[in-house]
């Protein structure tokens, strides 16, 4: 790279006056610039009904806001588990609900086709009764090794 | 106004080297002087915003900057074209009396329109400002070899592109 070429070429450059700023632009931009506060002063002398609850809110918030940010965080959580816990209720409903007309006949079908398999259910019973029914110590003894 | 705020001094001693920066960014007179006003109304209304500021200068390069790359990004989506952009592209020299000299600034202001925005930025702080790549590199949000590095492409594209121009004229 020559630098004394690249100097030269700088120097050229910078010779090169830029254009004036437009002089009426000073009074236009100044006026815009008072307008405009003017706007926010005035804006800031009639809060309007949502300003002042805000500013309330701010005022009552600001001293600790890192309790107040703890405490909503709590709600948030308690809301959360409640609405998880809702959702969960219609299952085990679900689950518990009586089974239907049609399940108890098919239940008290396949019953009874057991009941004529394995035998009256009459016998069964008395049978059972006869086991379980309290006894000499010695004949329980039996019915167990039996 | 605000009362610790002097809104007018800041525009006579800032206005200008703003104006020139903003129209060599934007080369649109309109678009220059919404963006100096924006700049001058942000100022006023939060007069916090040049508290501790060391540089003035600087700083109002900074927001002067900021601004018009934001306009030309919300513009980039709009007309993607160069050719719209050339149609409405000012100069941001002065006019000259001298023909050879005003085909010289005609040529520079095309070579410069041609620069990268961040380029172009660089060079403008370097050549009509005489800022230091430090203090470009701190108006700019950049680093000093980021803002050193920038200016030699940018001259070295302007000298190819005025080359012969330049030569013929030497």
């Amino acid at each position: 790279m020559n630098t004394g070429s690249n100097s030269e070429f700088e120097q050229r450059l910078r010779r090169q006056p830029l254009k004036p700023l437009p002089g009426e632009w000073r009074a236009e931009i100044l006026s815009a610039v008072a307008a405009d506060v003017n706007r926010r002063q005035n804006n800031r002398q009639e809060p309007t009904a949502t300003a002042t609850g805000w500013s309330w809110l701010s005022n009552l918030l600001w001293p600790h806001p890192k309790a107040w940010a703890g405490l909503a965080a709590v709600w948030i959580f308690i809301f959360a588990l409640n609405f998880s816990m809702r959702e969960k209720a219609p299952v085990i409903a679900g689950k518990s609900a009586p089974p239907s007309p049609e399940t108890v006949a098919e239940l008290r079908q396949q019953q009874k086709m057991l009941a004529e398999l394995i035998g009256p259910a009459e016998w069964r019973v008395a049978d059972r009764q006869r086991v379980l029914s309290p006894q000499p110590r010695s004949a329980r003894a039996d019915i167990l090794a039996a | 106004m605000p009362p610790g705020l002097d809104i007018e001094r800041l525009y006579d001693e800032h206005a200008q080297p703003l104006h020139a920066f903003l129209l060599n960014l934007t080369r649109n007179e309109a678009d220059t002087h919404d963006l100096l006003q924006e700049i001058f109304v942000k100022l006023a209304r939060d007069e916090k915003l040049l508290h501790g500021v060391r540089l003035e200068r600087a700083f109002l390069l900074r927001l002067a900057h900021n601004a018009a790359i934001d306009l030309m990004r919300r513009r980039g989506t709009r007309d993607r074209t160069r050719d719209n952009f050339a149609a409405e592209m000012v100069s941001p020299f002065a006019p000259a009396d001298d023909p050879d000299e005003e085909t010289f600034r005609h040529q520079l202001a095309g070579a410069l329109a041609e620069l990268p925005p961040e380029q172009r930025a660089v060079a403008h702080l370097k050549l009509w400002e005489g800022l230091t790549f430090e203090q470009i590199a701190a108006a700019l949000e950049i680093s000093p070899n980021t803002a050193a590095s920038r200016y030699r492409y940018a001259l070295d594209k302007l000298r190819d592109r005025l080359r012969p121009l330049y030569e013929e004229m030497k």
